[in-house]
């Protein structure tokens, strides 16, 4: 029943073959973490939390700090998830998470160093899911960014003696911290294939009409970082890449008006008032 | 509404965690003014004429002081001149922060009803609450906590202008930028100097204002005497390092250019660093925690062997020049120790000092110095305008500081204790200088008394036992009131003994927890001084209740054996008990009673049988090493009327006395055996440790000078070397011995069992330990009695009885007050010596010299239990010939005529 519709570029709720839904984002929304962002785009939200911690650095990157992710998919989300449900979801996830951004082509790993070969910061990204209504892949990217975006970490600095010991510094101003450069974060575009067509943010019953799905991760200026191709069905190389470049196309216009939106936010500073969960 | 309040902070892993805190604002809070009619508050505390005249502030006024001006100035908040004042709850926090008893003395403060001091909890007020703002440090964010909060008092005091005389709030701060910034904003701030100066009607507490930095300047000239000390940081890094030592600093009693630094090392063993000179003491005063940085091996020197007393006047940096120079000695490589300067304070440790004035030459000079009593703590200055009265009295002085240009630390006058040489004064300076709890017990901690007339109730007998038929009766030196043990000895039908010790079961009436138990806890030990007793429970219990008296009934808690004829012990049980003792009898009667053999009533046959017990335990005793030591104790008679000592009498031991010490001991290793059985872990024991073979040099050289020998390899080769040592025509030689024995001996401590392993008792020769006999006097003996009652199902435990970090807090407690109380007492005996010295004229007594030193011996005078140092080079005597002798100290009589100027010495100070 969609297919006709889909040929005229139009989509059951109206929109355009690669039209988002409404999306809304908000960062800060945990106190007690060093970065947080919540999204929602239709009825999906996700809650990103990023802590900083303090570890040692992978003896192969002596120089460089690292990320970790972990998917909690609440049973809150889809009842689907209940008891031992999510679980296999949520490694999926993280595994991808991993491949697109734990690279020092999205964040620079080196800056999250304090003192190579001993200390580094490891950041800990929790992605909690809140609700599943399709495309989380998206809706989780975004929302790392901005969480990465917000992340403060506290300013360190080694102090080390005539006998050589190290010794980390704290500042003792919590409003002395640093920021991370997040312009080459990737973001992700999930990219359906339905009939002959394929669609960006996908909902539930879109994606259960698509044979195969293509998940892109695509930089501020439309470089691929990664690719990965989902679901049982095939795709043909001429499909591929015309979905290659949708998602070029896509990604690089989610990324302008997100950075707009999140500097916009930030220059608010304490002034803004917060939504939160409630809101 | 809701704040969060966020900070970082280091874990202890090296980790850094983000930590974040709900933070409630309120719109409840009251100002506390008589005068506001907005807030709804039912009690007001700042009156509405706050009336301190001040020739600044001509209206009445409400007085906030900052942070600084409380930690260093709190002396000036308790006078009772100065009240209505707020104390904002920024202050308090940072207060508590920085000085627990600073933030102590102030809580009193606030709780004392005339005072009038307010807290506002500004940090919860929607109004005075504010954010740390970026590049704000701490600081910073405070004093401006505190502005806001005073520009909020005087707008909100505003409002009722027309019902009061243009009442106002100061802000007293000695920070000059923070007073800049007041003044921006219009607030009314003046210094605390400029303050107190003000004050019209009490010039004398210009003395109380402790000196703040810039006043010290002008003291001294800019000669730089003292090396700077080190940040903590670096000090921090040095410990970490090894570079440096972390230490508590212990000043010589007879040297004041001498101290060690004692460190504790892994586990027990401690080692002690040397200082040397007034360069590396560096400003360090007794009980500071101090770094040190050892020397190179080549500079350690051997501790003098000089008696060196500060006498100089304010000028005398040359004399100490000169005087270090007496110091260095050839000394024998052997005989060098560690040695070490200090280079850093890591806290410091003052107190208010006792003392005396020694009032300046200069007649209008306000600087004078001040000579604590403690002979270890060095001269203060400090400036009052009233030397003349404070001349000749009893002083108690603060230290504000010690800068590097100044030969002594800057203090101010805290208080007058009283005129010297007076009883009362003299009482209150030496339980002031231990650190003894003296006041009268509080309401709150009376109230948990049982309420009078007190009887047993029916549920107790239910819960006891009922010894009353017993024969029981107590041993006690004479005028004792508080009897806590009581014996009672028969013979049972299969021909065994029964043996029971009945101790008074205090813990019946002081209940875990609550403020009795708590004070008697922070007390730990009753603390005799002649003629007086500091109670550690109240008296109502301490004297009536808990005391066994003869004829009453009396809750007990008792350790009841069978014994068979040759004092083996073939059962033991504790038990809960009613008792009604028959007699209670003084150590003289009992021996008596024992010795008269016409006497045959039931409680004669009791003590007879216990005597000839004790005496087979008292061999059994000694037989495994058990230490008879020696110690000079004198007992006073004193005038009824006046109470001064007209006599005084060594005391002397009767068979009873250890008699009931057997018993006593009996009890207490059969309990501590018990308690661990039962409680492994958090059994409160008691332990002596040997004394390393060191400590025995000085017995073992006093005893070479005889040609005796001393073996000191076991408690029990000590033992019986010291029985041997004799020498003829010398008979007191042997109880000379014993006395230096125990100064070699280490101090008994009580301990967590499950914080320690060895258990050893070394003088007692038990491999266990603990104090059960005395509950009405010692506090360890009521945690012992809980233990025991849980263990025997008796009583209910409580978390904090099985917490052994807490008990070994409260252990470290207990021996600190106990070793306090030991020194008071001596100090007590010491002053009362001196009193009856007072009317007496010049004396002949014969006594023995304990140890030599380069300028100087130590003399003993047996008869009066007096020890004292006797210079060779007075004042006004020229030194005679002396040829030192390290080696061989030895035992003489010295001529009796330098007896005299050597207790004149001790009265004069």
């Amino acid at each position: 029943m969609f297919l006709p519709g889909l040929q005229d570029d139009l989509r059951v709720d109206g929109r355009g073959c690669e039209d988002y839904r409404h999306m809304e984002i908000e960062t800060d929304v945990v106190s007690n973490t060093d970065g947080s962002a919540k999204v929602t785009l239709g009825h999906t939200a996700v809650l990103v939390g990023v802590k900083a911690e303090i570890g040692k650095p992978r003896p192969t990157v002596p120089a460089e700090g690292y990320l970790e992710f972990f998917v909690d998919c609440s049973a809150n989300a889809t009842p689907e998830f209940e008891g031992r449900g999510g679980e296999e979801l949520g490694t999926k996830l993280s595994n991808t998470l991993y491949k697109v951004f734990n690279n020092k082509r999205s964040i620079d790993l080196k800056s999250l160093c304090i003192c190579a070969g001993e200390h580094c910061w490891v950041l800990y990204v929790d992605v909690l899911l809140l609700q599943c209504d399709g495309n989380l892949y998206d809706a989780i990217s975004v929302a790392i960014k901005a969480a990465l975006f917000n992340t403060k970490i506290p300013k360190v600095h080694i102090s080390s003696d005539e006998e050589g010991g190290k010794e980390i510094e704290l500042s003792d101003d919590p409003y002395d911290c640093m920021r991370l450069n997040i312009e080459n974060v990737p973001c992700i575009v999930t990219l359906c294939k339905v009939g002959h067509r394929h669609v960006v943010d996908a909902t539930l019953q879109e994606k259960a009409c698509s044979v195969a799905s293509l998940i892109i991760s695509v930089t501020h200026k439309g470089t691929i970082t990664c690719m990965r191709k989902v679901g049982g069905g095939s795709l043909d190389p001429e499909s591929i890449f015309e979905m290659t470049e949708a998602g070029k196309r896509v990604g690089k216009a989610l990324h302008a008006p997100l950075m707009k939106l999140l500097e916009q936010e930030e220059s608010l500073g304490k002034k803004r008032q917060k939504v939160g969960f409630l809101g | 509404m809701l704040k969060s309040k966020t900070f970082v902070k280091k874990t202890r892993s090296g980790g850094v965690m983000k930590v974040v805190r709900e933070h409630y604002l309120r719109d409840d809070i009251w100002c506390g003014s008589e005068v506001c009619t907005e807030c709804k508050q039912e009690s007001t505390v700042l009156q509405k004429d706050a009336c301190m005249e001040s020739s600044l502030c001509s209206y009445p006024h409400y007085l906030v002081p900052d942070t600084n001006v409380v930690l260093h100035q709190i002396d000036i908040l308790e006078d009772p001149v100065i009240c209505n004042v707020i104390i904002l709850q920024t202050v308090l926090q940072e207060v508590r922060h920085r000085s627990a008893p600073v933030y102590k003395r102030l809580k009193d403060i606030i709780h004392e009803k005339e005072k009038r001091f307010y807290t506002f909890t500004n940090e919860h007020h929607r109004d005075t609450f504010i954010e740390r703002e970026p590049g704000e440090s701490a600081n910073d964010r405070n004093d401006r906590a505190i502005r806001v909060a005073v520009k909020w008092y005087s707008q909100h005091l505003k409002t009722f202008e027309s019902d009061t005389d243009g009442l106002k709030v100061v802000l007293l701060t000695n920070d000059q930028g923070n007073k800049q910034k007041a003044q921006d904003n219009g607030l009314l701030v003046y210094k605390c100097e400029e303050y107190v100066k003000s004050l019209i009607a009490n010039p004398e507490l210009v003395d109380r204002l402790a000196l703040s930095s810039d006043d010290k300047n002008e003291i001294t000239s800019s000669k730089v005497l003292f090396p700077e000390h080190l940040p903590l940081s670096r000090i921090q890094t040095g410990i970490k390092s090894s570079s440096f030592l972390q230490g508590t600093f212990r000043a010589s009693r007879d040297n004041y250019l001498e101290a060690t630094v004692f460190v504790q090392g892994e586990g027990e063993d401690g080692t002690e660093v040397l200082i040397q000179g007034l360069q590396n003491l560096n400003r360090a005063v007794h009980q500071d925690v101090v770094a040190v940085q050892l020397l190179p091996r080549s500079e350690w020197v051997a501790p003098s062997s000089v008696v060196l007393q500060d006498e100089g006047t304010a000028k005398d940096d040359e004399d100490a020049e000169e005087e270090e120079g007496k110091l260095r000695t050839a000394a024998a490589e052997a005989a060098r120790k560690p040695t070490g300067k200090v280079v850093g304070i890591i806290k410091r440790n003052w107190r208010p000092f006792c003392g005396m004035l020694n009032v300046s030459q200069i007649k209008e000079s306000t600087r004078h110095l001040f000579t604590p009593a403690d002979r270890r703590i060095p001269r203060i200055r400090i400036e009052t305008r009233q030397a003349s009265t404070l001349s000749g009295q009893r002083i108690m002085v603060a230290i504000d500081g010690w800068p590097k240009d100044s030969r002594y630390p800057n203090g101010h006058f805290v208080r007058s204790l009283g005129g010297a040489g007076e009883k009362d004064t003299e009482e209150e300076v030496l339980l002031l200088e231990h650190d003894v709890p003296h006041q009268a017990f509080s309401q709150a901690v009376l109230s948990f008394l049982p309420k009078m007339p007190w009887a047993i109730t029916p549920e107790d007998m239910m819960k006891r036992e009922d010894l009353r038929p017993l024969t029981v009766c107590s041993v006690d030196p004479p005028g004792c009131t508080d009897i806590d043990d009581a014996l009672h000895c028969r013979e049972l039908e299969n021909g065994n003994l029964e043996v029971g010790v009945h101790i008074a079961d205090v813990s019946h009436f002081i209940r875990p927890g609550n403020a009795l138990d708590k004070e008697a806890a922070n007390r730990g030990t009753t603390v005799y001084l002649c003629g007086k007793r500091i109670d550690m429970v109240p008296e109502l219990l301490s004297s009536n209740l808990c005391s066994l008296r003869s004829n009453v009934d009396r809750l007990a808690f008792s350790c009841i054996w069978e014994i068979n004829h040759k004092a083996e012990i073939l059962k033991t049980r504790f038990t809960k008990s009613v008792i009604n003792s028959k007699a209670s009898l003084t150590y003289a009667e009992a021996q008596m009673r024992i010795d008269d053999t016409n006497k045959n009533d039931d409680i004669t046959k009791n003590l007879r049988g216990l005597n000839k017990l004790a005496k087979i335990l008292k061999r059994q005793r000694i037989e495994k090493g058990a230490l008879t030591l020696s110690s000079l104790e004198v007992r006073f008679h004193m005038d009824s009327e006046t109470h001064d000592p007209i006599d005084l009498q060594t005391k002397e031991l009767m068979e009873t006395n250890s008699m009931v010490e057997e018993f006593m001991l009996l009890a207490n290793i059969s309990v501590a055996q018990k308690i661990y059985d039962e409680f492994s872990e958090c059994a409160l024991l008691r332990k002596h440790p040997a004394p390393p073979p060191s400590n025995y040099d000085i017995l073992i050289k006093a005893a070479k000078s005889k040609e005796v020998e001393i073996h000191t390899d076991s408690a029990k080769a000590l033992a019986d070397s010291l029985d041997a040592a004799k020498v003829d025509g010398f008979p007191y030689f042997n109880t000379l011995l014993r006395i230096l024995a125990t100064r070699c001996m280490m101090q008994a401590v009580y301990f967590c069992s499950g914080m320690d392993s060895d258990f050893h008792h070394y003088g007692l020769a038990s491999p266990i330990y603990t104090h059960f006999t005395s509950p009405i006097r010692r506090y360890a003996d009521i945690i012992v009695h809980r233990l025991l009652a849980v263990a025997i199902g008796a009583d209910t435990t409580y978390p904090d009885l099985m917490d052994k970090h807490k008990q070994s807090a409260l252990c470290n407690n207990l021996n600190y007050r106990h070793k306090m109380s030991q020194y008071a007492q001596r100090a007590s005996v010491a002053f009362h010596t001196q009193l009856f010295f007072k009317s007496r004229g010049i004396l002949n007594e014969e006594g023995f010299v304990l140890f030599v030193r380069k300028n100087a011996i130590i003399v003993l005078i047996p008869k009066f239990g007096l020890e004292g140092t006797v210079f060779f080079d007075s004042k006004d005597k020229v030194s005679p010939n002396i040829v030192f002798e390290e080696e061989i100290p030895g035992v003489s009589v010295p001529p009796p005529d330098t007896e005299r100027p050597a207790k004149k010495q001790k009265l004069d100070r």
